[in-house]
């Protein structure tokens, strides 16, 4: 399907991390890629794990970034959170949320399987309409900023190959296989209907 | 399509310049220019084009939809599959806007609905989902239908059949869309009832239940059949064992909302549930179970969530604790309380549906009640069809006994696979509640499925045979419902003329329905599999084609034909490939399938290879290689036979051909991984060649130095070439070897080689080592020069190198037998002057001189003297030799100019006995006559010292006759002893007390010399006269031969005689006396009377008186002759030179008057060697050239007798043979021929 972009929504729990980093990188690549959060805040680290830092998805990147700066500057620098706050900002200004969401894509691509769930709950939960199909496919990352690029390049990678194939649909199976061979993970993959 | 109006939007600004008049323009004309736009454009800028008419045709203005209808359909057979999906989009839109265009435009979409694109198809699906409805509902609301709305009712029924026929498409995707279009089908085909959950915006939807049962085409039951047909489809196809991960996610999630949206199908929805978590397709990787079991947790919440599911709560909780859910989770999902049902609602439906709704009822008897006043009108039927599992269940549950259970356990055990399945690892959730009623319950149903699924079981046999029952009673019935259709399909069937197939379709659904309906679980039925060649395990159900069916093995003459073939053609492409690049992989194959064959095919290669070998040498590599690859492989009790013949082909080729470079076979032998005896013995052929030898060698070293493992073999390869017959491939090896011998790791072996071979030496016979191969030569072949050579080249080129070695040359010298000694002598020049005489190892073996090996060090010697003068060390060990060990005065030869002079003197006689040949290289030696550089410095005593040595010497340690021979040598050498030279000596001899004997022998022969000293003898003669010198009788003789021949100057010394002397003197030659008489009277007056009155009396008076005096010493002559007896023949030699002066009257200054005249009786004393002399004068007159040729020619006569007559000593034949090679060195060579007569 050459003659369309595959449009792609990258989603993570927080859209912070795993999903903008995919962002980043697909966009740069020529996807018409979005990304989101399933999440009911937006939650970043904090001073200690009990003790995160929650935002709703109406606050800008700009704004965490601001807060995070006036509570502890040194800590969220060395932890790399404001770094990666910059990088978002950058992107778009807010996180997304996936629920809230109406554009229909051809590719969801999810970061860890209760996301997934997540996704797949909402999109059987909606009314179907045109019965466009849209494909599910969870990856699992972990929530750390190394496994967040290694998994953007894998999903960049994917999103390569899907986009590449004559007939999606039909070769996505296989696809998958393969990379699941590759990179020793297993795939997540459904599809559902707009 | 909600983008479609800000996409215009941009667009119509990439036409602003247009856009100020568009303003003004109808919408009419805008569109006219847009498409004439549209069609000149590219792909993207079109799609844009033609949204922004879509949007003012279809929203804006629809009047003008019909206008521009074809305009825009006529897209659908462009390029862009993009443009043709919008054609579709817009043959959507433009139906859901005017109904009535569906009539123009469905046989379009049934067009598109046959596009070669899959996406174009999926497209098409898409809209058709849609289209259906609206024109189901536009139908429903015409009252009267024409026969245009007809035929257009009539494709669309088509068209689905087509796309429900797509579930069974070879693409994946299509069939997703399939199952999503049956899914909206089957909502659309069946009644909306109150417990339906359906979405807000689909409110609006036709569905069966709106259907006017007296409409005047649409029938309502034909609908509704067609709607539990299309379930039955998808039920059937989520069944099937090979389908796609994708397909049945998304037929599970179809299924779902169907049992939301029609409760009614709960029941078959459950129990597809059921059926797939018991058996979930073995295609499915391991991620897709878990993908598809997630999403049956999904649909199965979703669906327990409806409050319909009250039936099948039990069911649900059961898988959904099977997939991992917990209690509590379920719990909340499920509906809090219990609505009363209103199955009544269903009954109009059920009339059409015999099947499905009563499903839980039968199950659980609590609602037994309920249900059945539902059942009612067709009980039978109804209760059959739902207890096919319910029966078989019921069956199995008292029949589970623990006993049983664990007999099928243990039965079951022998067909376990040998891997756990994905579906099974992933499905596996350890029992529970094992045991209990419930569980055991739940078995008996998991048991029943799969039976019933399998064809097995009482309850299927007993709903079977209710089924025909059911069929029979059916018939009647069912003809009467598809009557009508069939009556009504008559009109449009033959203006479509696709009637006769609708029928047939129509005709087929009949029966199968009322038949299969109560075995829906039933296993893959034949149509199915062929139609998913997409899912693997597919094809392993169809009849495979098998190759082995159809064709017959070759014989294997063909097998070898073919393959010789096509290895030929692969051979004979070579430039071909080498064109296209790929040469590598031709090189590849052949080594690959040449090494896998025997015989023929390698030879050919072989071969082939060696017609081009520089061309080739990569196959040669590769193959090479993949043989030796091959060896490893087979491993351990692989041969080497295949590799080595490789490897001995191409040496081989290579060695023999003449022109070719010899940087392959270097490279070859050098890369071969391993260098086989074959192998060895084509590089030392190789090396053999005279033209190759060095390039043979130098790979030979490379062998040596890079393949330890096997070093000493090669190098003994090299080592044996060190003594090949042929010269250049001798001394090219010996030279390698030498570069070798530096390496510490081969210098042993190299030695115990060379030594080895020097040990030959002392064997009576040569081994047949020696000989060549080819060569017949008999084992107790002699001796010879070659052979003796042969032993030794390699030890001599080592010992300049190592002198330590010579030791053992000595130790073997003297074992060794007389021709081999010879033929050692011969060759170790070279070697031992490359040594240098300060070698501490040869200053040692001259120390020690082992016995026998005397000659060795003689030689050794000579050769260290030969060219420069004796280093002081040397003559040391030389002089404690001689003086302590072996007395043998040959050993001072070499040394002499290093020893002091007096031991010169001393040793003179015996150095003058030895071979003429010898004391002559003595001589030479001390007169320093040998040597081109200036010794002669270095020499202990000057040539004057010599001679006047030469006439001291002791007559008793020396005999007179070899005194006379060494004289004569010196005399022999005009340059040295010149006048002068003489001269001193002369005068000291004279100055002696006594004279030496030889004194006027001397002056005689300086006199012939030098015809010019006669003054200076006149002089000699007259002092002699005043010593007496007739008390010496040989002098006195000499005195007097010296007169006569002086005379007439001698006259004046005569004079001086006393008388009684010149008496004697006139006895020994009467003839002097009257010349000397006439001699005085020429005197004038004065003078005579000088002249004593005794003398005068001898001088006139012809007395015979005999002297008193001379009478005793007669005898003293005949003493000297006995004594001189023994060497008469000798004397011969040297006598020549004597008589070469002729006695030639010259003018000799008389410088003193002659002395009165003497006769002496002892004159006599002298006569027997004056005679001698004079003979021999008498015979020989010649001149003073030819003398000396003369002397020349009997010193060889000398020479070749003394070699006939001692020939056991070793030494003399090396010196003949000597003489004969190299003149130069004769001196040298005698000295040991010499030495021997003095030591026995």
């Amino acid at each position: 399907m050459p003659a369309h972009p595959l449009r792609v929504a990258v989603v993570c729990s927080s859209n912070q991390n795993r999903s903008m980093e995919a962002h980043n990188i697909l966009s740069k690549r020529g996807f018409d890629v979005r990304s989101f959060g399933t999440g009911t805040h937006v939650k970043l680290p904090g001073p200690a794990p009990d003790k995160p830092n929650i935002y709703d998805f109406k606050t800008t990147y700009e704004q965490m970034y601001n807060d995070l700066v006036r509570k502890d500057k040194e800590l969220y620098t060395q932890n790399g959170i404001l770094h990666m706050l910059d990088r978002n900002k950058r992107i778009k200004t807010q996180p997304e949320r996936f629920q809230s969401c109406k554009e229909q894509f051809d590719l969801v691509i999810t970061c860890e399987e209760r996301v997934y769930d997540q996704v797949l709950e909402d999109l059987n939960s909606r009314e179907q309409e045109t019965f466009q199909p849209v494909h599910v496919i969870n990856v699992d990352i972990q929530d750390n900023h190394e496994e967040a690029t290694l998994g953007a390049f894998l999903i960049c990678e994917l999103c390569q190959c899907i986009q590449h194939t004559d007939d999606m649909e039909n070769e996505m199976d296989e696809l998958l296989q393969e990379f699941e061979e590759k990179s020793h993970r297993p795939f997540l993959h459904t599809v559902c209907f707009y | 399509m909600a983008s479609g109006g800000e996409q215009a939007h941009v667009a119509s600004q990439n036409y602003s310049n247009e856009e100020g008049a568009a303003f003004d323009m109808t919408t009419s004309e805008k569109v006219v220019e847009l498409l004439n736009q549209a069609a000149l454009i590219s792909t993207e800028e079109k799609l844009i084009i033609l949204k922004q008419v879509q949007e003012l045709i279809i929203n804006k203005d629809p009047s003008l939809l019909d206008n521009f209808l074809d305009e825009i359909i006529a897209f659908q057979t462009d390029k862009s599959i993009e443009v043709r999906k919008f054609v579709i989009g817009f043959i959507e839109e433009a139906c859901k806007r005017d109904n009535e265009l569906l009539l123009r435009l469905i046989a379009n979409l049934n067009m598109l609905m046959r596009d070669e694109s899959v996406n174009v198809v999926k497209k098409a699906i898409l809209t058709l989902t849609q289209l259906y409805k609206v024109a189901l509902q536009w139908l429903v609301r015409v009252k009267s239908v024409s026969d245009m709305e007809e035929a257009c009712w009539d494709m669309m029924t088509q068209i689905k059949e087509d796309v429900l026929a797509l579930l069974d498409s070879d693409n994946d995707g299509v069939r997703t869309h399939a199952i999503k279009f049956t899914e909206s089908l089957i909502i659309t085909l069946s009644p909306r009832t109150p417990d339906s959950d359906t979405p807000k915006k689909q409110e609006g939807d036709i569905s069966l239940d709106k259907i006017p049962k007296d409409h005047t085409y649409i029938r309502y039951d034909t609908l509704c059949e067609e709607g539990k047909s299309a379930l039955e489809q998808l039920l059937k196809f989520m069944v099937h064992p090979a389908i796609s991960s994708i397909n049945l996610t998304t037929a599970l999630g179809s299924l779902a909302t169907l049992a939301r949206q029609r409760p009614m199908f709960m029941s078959e929805v459950v129990q597809a549930y059921e059926t797939l978590h018991a058996n979930l397709p073995p295609t499915l990787a391991k991620s897709q179970v878990s993908s598809v079991r997630k999403n049956l947790k999904l649909h199965l919440v979703s669906v327990l969530k409806h409050p319909s599911s009250v039936d099948f709560q039990g069911q649900i909780s059961t898988l959904l604790l099977d997939l991992g859910m917990s209690q509590s989770e379920i719990t909340r999902c499920t509906p809090a309380t219990v609505q009363p049902r209103k199955r009544l609602h269903h009954e109009p439906y059920v009339e059409g549906k015999r099947i499905k709704m009563d499903a839980p009822l039968a199950e659980d008897d609590e609602d037994k009640e309920e249900p059945a006043p539902v059942v009612t009108p067709k009980p039978s039927s109804s209760v059959g069809t739902q207890s096919a599992i319910d029966l078989t269940a019921e069956f199995l549950l008292p029949l589970l006994t623990p006993d049983n259970v664990a007999n099928l356990v243990l039965i079951s055990m022998v067909y376990l696979p040998e891997v756990m399945p994905a579906s099974f690892q992933a499905t596996y959730t350890p029992v529970e509640s094992a045991g209990t009623d419930a569980q055991i319950k739940h078995l008996a149903r998991l048991m029943a499925t799969q039976m019933t699924g399998a064809g097995l079981g009482p309850g299927l046999e007993l709903c079977k045979a209710r089924d025909e029952e059911v069929k029979g009673e059916d018939g009647g019935a069912a003809e009467s419902s598809s009557k009508d259709p069939l009556i009504i399909r008559k009109l449009s069937a033959v203006s479509l003329g696709q009637a006769i197939s609708v029928l047939g379709a129509q005709a087929a659904y009949k029966s199968p329905i009322t038949e299969e309906a109560p075995q829906i679980k039933k296993l893959p039925e034949p149509i199915l599999p062929s139609t998913q060649p997409k899912a693997p395990g597919a094809s392993g159900r169809k009849k495979v084609f098998k190759l082995a069916d159809v064709v017959q093995p070759f014989s294997e003459a063909q097998i070898e034909k073919l393959s010789n073939m096509a290895i030929k053609r692969i051979l004979q492409s070579e430039k071909v490939i080498a064109q296209s690049g790929m040469s590598h992989v031709r090189v590849k194959l052949l080594a690959r399938l040449v090494t896998q064959f025997e015989g023929g095919k390698k030879n050919d290669l072989l071969q082939f290879i060696l017609e081009d070998m520089r061309g080739r040498s990569e196959l040669a590599f590769s193959l090479l290689y993949h043989e030796y690859n091959e060896y490893l492989s087979q491993q351990p009790s692989a041969s080497l036979d295949s590799y080595e013949h490789c490897l001995y082909t191409l040496l081989s080729g290579l060695q023999e051909k003449p022109e070719q470079r010899d940087g392959l076979f270097t490279k070859l032998v050098l890369e071969a991984p391993v260098i086989t005896d074959s192998a060895l013995e084509v590089i030392q052929r190789y090396c053999e060649d005279e033209s190759r030898v060095y390039l043979g060698m130098s790979t030979l070293k490379e062998l040596i130095l890079k393949r330890p493992s096997r070093q000493y073999q090669y190098l003994n390869v090299l080592l044996n070439l060190s003594s090949h017959e042929k010269e250049k491939v001798r001394s090219t090896a010996l030279s390698f070897i030498k570069r070798m011998y530096e390496k510490e790791h081969l210098k042993d072996c190299i030695e115990k080689f060379a030594l080895t071979y020097m040990q030959f030496l002392v064997h009576p016979n040569p081994p047949s080592l020696l000989f060549g191969a080819g060569e017949d030569t008999e084992v107790a072949a002699p001796w010879t020069e070659e052979t003796v050579r042969q032993c030794l080249y390699l030890y001599l080129s080592l010992l300049p190198l190592n002198h330590r070695l010579v030791h053992e040359l000595a130790a073997v010298y003297t074992e060794a037998i007389a021709d081999i000694k010879r033929s050692v002598l011969r060759v170790i020049e070279q070697p031992i002057r490359g040594m240098g005489m300060s070698s501490p190892d040869l200053l040692l073996l001259v120390e020690n001189c082992p016995k026998g090996a005397e000659t060795l060090v003689t030689r050794c010697l000579h050769i260290l003297t030969d060219k420069v003068p004796p280093s002081p060390e040397l003559v040391e060990r030389v002089r404690d030799l001689y003086h302590k060990r072996v007395p043998d005065v040959r050993f001072l030869i070499p040394v002499i100019n290093g020893l002091e002079k007096n031991e010169v003197i001393q040793a003179l006689p015996k150095l003058i006995k030895l071979n003429p040949i010898v004391v002559k290289e003595v001589f030479n030696r001390l007169l320093g006559t040998q040597h081109s550089e200036g010794s002669s410095s270095m020499s202990p005593l000057t040539p004057g010292e010599l001679l006047i040595a030469l006439h001291n010497i002791d007559s008793s340690k020396c005999d007179m006759k070899s005194i006379i021979k060494a004289t004569n040598l010196c005399f022999g050498e005009k340059n040295v002893y010149t006048s002068e030279v003489l001269a001193v000596v002369m005068q000291q001899l004279m100055e002696q007390t006594p004279l030496p004997i030889l004194l006027m022998r001397t002056v005689i022969q300086s006199l012939t010399m030098y015809p010019r000293l006669a003054g200076f003898v006149m002089n000699i003669l007259a002092r002699l006269i005043l010593k007496q010198v007739w008390k010496y009788p040989k002098v006195w003789e000499g005195f007097v031969k010296c007169c006569q021949r002086t005379k007439p100057q001698s006259y004046n010394v005569l004079l001086q005689l006393p008388p009684a002397q010149l008496a004697s003197v006139f006895e020994r030659c009467p003839e002097m006396r009257e010349p000397l008489l006439q001699h005085v009277h020429s005197f004038t007056p004065h003078q005579q009377a000088h002249i004593p009155a005794s003398i005068m009396t001898v001088l006139e008076a012809n007395s015979r008186k005999p002297e008193p005096e001379p009478q005793p010493e007669l005898h003293r002559p005949e003493i000297i002759e006995e004594r001189e007896v023994p060497v008469p023949k000798h004397i011969s030699m040297p006598a020549p030179v004597l008589q070469a002066e002729p006695p030639a009257p010259t003018p000799v200054e008389f410088t003193e008057p002659p002395p009165p005249q003497k006769q002496t009786p002892r004159s006599e004393e002298v006569e027997e060697p004056m005679e001698q002399e004079e003979t021999d004068h008498a015979a020989l007159e010649v001149t003073s050239e030819a003398v000396s040729q003369q002397v020349e020619v009997s010193e060889e006569a000398s020479q070749s007798n003394s070699i006939s007559e001692k020939t056991d000593e070793p030494m003399e034949e090396s010196t003949a043979m000597d003489v004969a090679e190299q003149p130069k060195e004769e001196s040298e060579d005698v000295a040991p021929e010499a030495g021997e007569s003095s030591v026995d």
